[in-house]
């Protein structure tokens, strides 16, 4: 089991001067000290427009300045938007091969294609063709980085042939994942052989049953990228203290906080009738984990309470096959710095270690992953 | 925390309709038509255009409905809704400004059993194989003239309808509150399209959306359903917060 954190930069109204600057800096100290204490990866979020609930809309800038600051944490960039009026495939294969040499080669590509009206509407891109245009990527940035010179006639992007530079420092090229949100994605990512970055906290049954069928599935896939990355990754709350009532009272303000300010979004189903969104994405799974299963007061599979109850939990995520998890620290601010960062120093301390010697995760094998 | 609706209620509450019985019986309404168009509006309807109980969606959005009903318990009727998209906590909603209906019978119905804000007056939705199109007249002035344009089949599983919040009065120790009535019809859906959406024509001030006007076309939809009006559940005290303003009805 390997450990992260996850970022989506979300600022409490009402927005002063030094707002924004007051929370990415907090990041940035979360960031160093989890770096310190051994976490294996930190991933921030591409979105826009999201007031309150994500002001991280240049994700590539706050993670080089992650990387800058640290000296083993992988950085995460996902999930990057494969949506043309987002970012063009090439911005894409550019910036991240030079995130990959700043960083000595601890990049993470996630992919993935908004699921909100705000942001599709913003930049006016068709809710209908995001997943077509996603699955183009993925397929033509492993391409990217790793030809020589590149050209491509396509359904969504194409350009004549040119060398796409840098090319990345890790050979052959970052990791690639999938954001899991909506039901079924995760089959997407195995059968393409990506890793699956799930953001969704729905309850252990409910994984173990996603994450079997990935696993069945992804040994019959038909690769994107030169090699499969056949890896779970979950995101989380994290809140650790010594007693066990104050951490889960502060867990949940924490999952609260940050369940309402998803709540507000407008997602892209509820807007725009269309096959390419069957379900509400992000926001019916925190729905759900809201009124998942609980243990004692609390939703089931939340890292929240005292160091025992925090390990009992992520033994139980560790036991349905999940790989790494990714925490939320905050939401909105609502729990103060200091806090966090005692919760991450004894997260470190007294959990971390006993999960210590079950760190050879599994690594992503050679392609040819498929039977 | 989110932003909140900052609209005075005072003008509208003495008029809002009075709701004595809030154990209403359901409604079913056969193979009705419905068309429904979403909008993003003016940022200066943001706030000014809901209660203090609710949040605004962002960006601010309207929803133009009609339904059309060939029969029923009061005969046939056609309605036309403007809307507001909020979220009631984190429920979302759609905060009914005003209504329309073509029949005096079937809008005494929905004022006392629902509390719609409805006024009685001409209401026509037209489908046809290139669009569907919906005007509204009153005291001779077209109000509202809105279209879903080159209609494409989907499913109906595909369109999200959004339950009502109706500004009515019901009441609390024998007096009349204000209150807004939750109303969320279930629906059993035989046809759907989908389509552009197209206002042009619409009366501000006839759907108390002041300043706030449709800016931005989102999407266009139309359906053929069933639709069961409910039983009434959930109501929200306009004035209060958010996260404190909602009670539910005892049966």
């Amino acid at each position: 089991m390997k450990f992260g954190l996850f970022y989506e930069i979300s600022v409490p109204r009402p927005w002063g001067p030094d707002t924004e600057h007051k929370v990415y800096h907090n990041a940035l100290e979360q960031v160093r000290l989890a770096d310190e204490l051994g976490f294996d990866q930190v991933w921030a979020v591409e979105h826009h427009f999201l007031e309150e609930y994500s002001h991280c809309s240049a994700p590539e800038i706050f993670l080089t300045a992650c990387a800058m600051q640290t000296k083993n944490i992988r950085i995460g960039h996902g999930i990057v938007v494969c949506v043309p009026e987002f970012n063009n495939p090439i911005k894409i294969a550019e910036r991240t091969a030079t995130m990959d040499i700043m960083s000595n080669g601890r990049l993470e590509v996630g992919t993935g294609r908004s699921a909100t009206w705000t942001e599709l509407g913003g930049f006016e891109a068709n809710p209908d063709e995001t997943k077509k245009t996603w699955d183009e990527y993925v397929r033509i940035l492993p391409q990217m980085w790793t030809q020589e010179r590149f050209g491509y006639q396509g359904r969504a992007f194409s350009m004549p042939t040119r060398t796409i530079l840098p090319k990345p420092y890790q050979k052959p090229h970052p990791p690639m994942w999938v954001a899991v949100t909506s039901p079924g994605t995760e089959l997407d990512a195995a059968d393409r052989g990506l890793g699956s970055l799930g953001l969704t906290f729905g309850g252990f049954a409910e994984q173990e049953e996603k994450i079997a069928e990935y696993r069945r599935r992804i040994q019959y896939c038909d690769p994107v990228a030169e090699f499969v990355n056949e890896q779970v990754n979950t995101t989380n709350f994290l809140f650790c203290h010594e007693d066990r009532d104050t951490g889960i009272e502060t867990g949940k303000r924490l999952s609260g906080t940050f369940n309402y300010l998803a709540e507000q979004l407008l997602a892209a189903r509820q807007a725009y009738p269309s096959r390419s969104y069957p379900n509400l994405g992000l926001l019916p799974a925190l729905r759900r984990e809201s009124t998942a299963p609980t243990e004692g007061n609390v939703p089931e599979g939340l890292a929240i309470g005292d160091p025992d109850r925090v390990i009992e939990v992520i033994k139980k995520w560790e036991a349905v096959g999940v790989d790494r998890i990714n925490f939320l620290l905050n939401a909105n601010e609502t729990v103060p710095q200091e806090q966090v960062l005692e919760s991450l120093r004894l997260f470190g301390k007294e959990v971390m270690p006993k999960f210590a010697n079950k760190a050879e995760e599994k690594e992503a094998v050679s392609v040819g992953g498929g039977e | 925390m989110p932003l909140t609706g900052t609209l005075d209620l005072s003008p509208y509450a003495g008029e809002a309709p009075l709701v004595e019985d809030l154990g209403t019986a359901q409604w079913e309404l056969k193979e009705a038509s419905i068309l429904q168009i979403l909008y993003e509006i003016d940022e200066v309807g943001l706030t000014s255009l809901l209660p203090p109980a609710l949040h605004p969606t962002i960006p601010p959005t309207l929803l133009v409905n009609a339904t059309k009903v060939p029969d029923s318990s009061v005969g046939p009727f056609t309605l036309a809704e403007v809307r507001i998209g909020c979220r009631a906590a984190t429920r979302p909603r759609g905060y009914l400004a005003r209504a329309i209906c073509n029949s005096e019978d079937a809008a005494s119905e929905l004022r006392k059993r629902w509390g719609y804000p409805v006024d009685v007056a001409e209401v026509d939705l037209v489908k046809t194989h290139y669009s569907v199109e919906l005007s509204v007249i009153e005291d001779d002035e077209l109000i509202l003239e809105a279209a879903l344009i080159d209609p494409e089949p989907i499913s109906g599983n595909d369109i999200q309808y959004l339950a009502n919040l109706n500004l009515a009065r019901v009441n609390r120790d024998g007096k009349p509150v204000t209150r807004l009535i939750q109303v969320d019809p279930e629906y059993t859906f035989h046809a759907a399209d989908r389509g552009q959406a197209q206002i042009t024509d619409i009366d501000p001030g006839a759907w108390r959306l002041e300043e706030a006007l449709p800016v931005y076309p989102v999407s266009a939809s139309y359906a053929r359903a069933d639709i069961t009006m409910p039983a009434i559940r959930f109501l929200i005290d306009p004035e209060q917060p958010p996260l404190k303003s909602v009670e539910r009805v005892d049966k």
